[in-house]
């Protein structure tokens, strides 16, 4: 008489299997080896010997080669360019003669550990008491990419030279990557958990970066890790405060001995845009804003400190979610948008929307907004290449400052009435 | 208990039509509503927009999708003579998603791509609509061919399964070669709403699933026949083909449009036939189906009532509270009859 209770819990694990198609599992290693597997392409630790023997301390960090072998002085501080890390909230380096030690505090949202890595000066004896995943040769003589975001730092601190591979080539701005691709100089080794590991031996580089989601059935560095491949983590995207994510430039720079570089670019970067803040601050009308749209239903508002909200207090606007605490985005119900942002003056980033007509077939309801009616609406997506690969997410990383300009040109015009958008475009 | 029970059906559909009115992420007080309903002024202008524009076809939205599952999922379970059939069973649900994957996934890059997308709007929900309804109507085409063949009901369930696993297969090559952000768009898809349908919508999908219902409503009869088994059917004098072909034109349909509107929505589809069933005792559907249909409707209200958070800026996932909220609700109306028919 109870005989439908097993079809019946039989229908909710068929119902949950067939909910989650989109979690489809790929054989991902759940575990990490503690001690890196015999790296197979772990050899050339001493480059070719130059002899000019080195007896004074260097006054510049070796950009390019070794330590000569017989050399090694372990009183001595090769590193004498440093970086100073003092807006991003997620990095730390500290330095000690023959190495330093980089820490990705928060690697990806709700990590429980911060990872570690110590970057050895090639023709220095390993530190101890790291893992061998851990150590990791500077300055490295090769890298593959595995996000778009880091490619701005290796451009400008004219590094591309040592650029092998990318994740996908598809969604990349940067010219000069863009004519490697095309020259066939770089490889497109794929995302996440199903990067093509073989490809990636094969290139053998120095280093592999990337991001982590912190599931290993998604993420590529486990399964780099297994196979001994040098891999780092970069948690760029994890900082909430634009100066902050442009400050991890530095993180890549100190793979390659080129601190003082990377000093004197984000010097510049900090400049420009303490500069605009400086005009912002003493507006007296704030311009009220929300950004975004709605998808199923859902509308996701960056929390009140997040990045974006960054922006927009910077660039003297008012962020109507401002006073939320969190620094992830709220899934919010649409009605409620509606309500709060309804008369609101600006509308910004509202996701892959060519005009206003696209905007409201979308959503007939977008039309209701005052800024819909007032045109009052701008989208990140003016540097969109042919294939997709948006600038927004690429250089603009690297160069808040631009995007602040942006922003103060688009509520406050007559701050800087000369200028031109650079990634902003107006709906029309 | 039937002459109480449709009054009864029927004033709590009317009663959670009410609530999913007056009740949202914004507060509007009640005699607000009241006053918007009855025409007047609110104190707050956006209140009316959000009234009409917002809650009222998201809750008829909410009501077609639901008696259209539930009908669908009452006339699957029946021609195959299978509790654990649903509305998606004969891969419906599969093609939708199939043809929005392409669309999300798919197309994602290159030039063409992208002037496609961005001349439709991209993600548009008409966009996404189109799509479902697309690989839905094409599983259904094939599906609809070999019922005119096959004269095996099972076969016609394996082979609908055989394709849902092919489109399912299909999608997850499509998600493993995609870049996590697109992935992430498609899986929202998947986590269905009611909120999407707007008024210009609302001329599409209200009366394709009306459309849906009327076949469903009239195929009752041969749906008590079919629950005596083909062959008795047959000797009835009932055309089994031409009726199944019937049957599973108006299930899809009802599926189809719904997927196409507000993503796969599981649960109601499975659950409210045996919930009907269990509390009206009785495998007639002349009875059975409006009973479902108005279940559905409640139900599918219910839960996007929950689902909204009253009080709250923040929404949940429909399809999360359809199962955490309607799993013990309905079990616990199924298992408290003492006679569990069996179909």
């Amino acid at each position: 008489m109870y005989r439908k209770i097993p079809f019946i819990f039989l229908t909710f694990a068929l119902l949950l299997a067939a909910c989650a198609p989109a979690a489809a599992p790929s054989p991902a290693p759940t575990t990490l080896p503690a001690t890196a597997t015999p790296a197979p392409t772990q050899a050339p630790t001493v480059a070719p010997t130059q002899p000019a023997p080195v007896i004074e301390a260097p006054t510049q960090n070796l950009t390019d080669g070794c330590i000569a072998e017989g050399q090694f002085d372990p009183g001595m501080d090769y590193f004498p360019q440093k970086a100073q890390i003092e807006y991003a909230a997620g990095l730390s380096i500290e330095y000690h003669n023959s190495y330093k030690v980089v820490t990705v505090k928060t690697p990806w949202p709700g990590a429980n550990e911060s990872m570690e890595y110590a970057l050895v000066q090639c023709g220095a004896p390993k530190p101890e008491g790291f893992l061998e995943e851990q150590i990791i040769e500077v300055p490295a003589k090769t890298i593959i990419t595995m996000s778009t975001t880091y490619l701005p730092a290796l451009d400008e601190l004219g590094l591309l030279d040592r650029l092998v591979g990318v994740d996908d080539i598809t969604y990349v701005n940067n010219p000069t990557v863009l004519k490697m691709a095309e020259e066939g100089k770089l490889a497109s080794i794929g995302y996440g958990s199903g990067v093509n590991v073989e490809k990636v031996l094969e290139l053998a580089p120095s280093l592999v970066m990337t991001y982590g989601s912190g599931a290993p059935e998604y993420d590529a560095h486990p399964v780099l890790l297994q196979v001994g491949q040098k891999v780092v983590v970069n948690a760029e995207w994890m900082d909430t405060t634009p100066l902050g994510r442009a400050e991890w430039l530095k993180f890549i720079a100190v793979f390659f001995n080129k601190e003082a570089e990377a000093e004197a670019i984000f010097a510049q970067i900090e400049q420009d845009y303490q500069k605009l803040t400086t005009l912002t601050a003493s507006v007296s009308q704030k311009p009220t804003v929300f950004t975004g749209s709605a998808y199923q239903g859902t509308w996701y508002m960056p929390g009140g400190q997040s990045f974006a909200a960054a922006f927009l207090r910077d660039a003297g606007a008012e962020y109507l979610w401002s006073d939320d605490t969190s620094t992830g985005s709220l899934p919010l119900s649409i009605e409620a948008v509606f309500e709060k942002a309804k008369d609101a003056d600006y509308w910004l980033n509202v996701g892959f929307v060519g005009s206003l007509d696209d905007l409201k077939s979308m959503d007939a309801r977008y039309a209701d907004f005052a800024a819909f009616q007032k045109g009052n609406i701008w989208n990140n997506d003016a540097k969109t290449s042919p294939s997709g690969g948006n600038d927004y997410y690429e250089s603009a990383v690297l160069h808040p400052e631009r995007i602040l300009a942006d922003l103060v040109f688009i509520f406050h015009p007559d701050l800087l009435p000369d200028h031109q958008p650079v990634y902003y475009r107006q709906v029309k | 208990m039937s002459r109480w029970l449709f009054p009864l059906l029927a004033l709590l559909l009317l009663l959670a039509f009410g609530f999913s009115l007056a009740f949202g992420s914004v507060s509007i007080p009640f005699e607000q509503v009241m006053r918007i309903l009855l025409g007047g002024t609110p104190e707050k202008a956006a209140w009316a927009d959000i009234l009409f524009k917002f809650r009222l076809p998201k809750a008829l939205t909410a009501v077609l999708v639901g008696a259209a599952l539930s009908a669908s999922g009452l006339q699957m379970q029946t021609l195959f003579r299978n509790p654990l059939a649903d509305p998606y069973i004969l891969g419906v649900s599969s093609g939708a998603s199939l043809g929005v994957a392409l669309v999300i996934l798919g197309l994602g890059s290159g030039e063409t791509a992208l002037t496609f997308v961005s001349g439709f709007g991209t993600f548009g929900n008409f966009t996404l609509a189109l799509a479902a309804s697309l690989g839905a109507a094409s599983v259904l085409g094939v599906v609809l061919l070999l019922a005119r063949r096959v004269q095996n009901t099972l076969t016609l369930l394996v082979t609908g399964l055989m394709f849902g696993y092919l489109a399912s297969a299909v999608v997850s090559l499509l998600i493993y070669f995609s870049q996590p952000e697109r992935v992430q768009v498609f899986s929202l898809w998947t986590t269905g709403s009611f909120s999407g349908v707007t008024w210009p919508q609302m001329t599409v999908f209200a009366p394709a699933a009306l459309l849906g219902l009327g076949i469903a409503l009239a195929m009752v009869k041969p749906l008590n026949v079919l629950l005596l088994g083909d062959d008795y059917a047959r000797s009835l004098g009932l055309n089994v083909r031409r009726a199944r072909a019937w049957i599973i034109v108006s299930a899809s349909l009802l599926a189809g449009v719904s997927t196409a509107f507000c993503g796969p929505i599981w649960f109601v589809g499975v659950a409210v036939p045996h919930v009907a069933r269990s509390l009206l005792k009785t495998a007639n559907h002349r009875v059975l189906l409006p009973a479902s249909l108005l279940m559905g409707a409640t139900f599918a209200l219910l839960a996007d009532l929950i689902a909204q958070l009253p009080g709250s800026q923040r929404v949940l996932p429909l399809n999360v509270v359809m199962s955490l909220f309607g799993v013990p609700v309905i079990l616990s109306i199924i298992l408290r009859q003492k006679q569990l028919r069996q179909l």
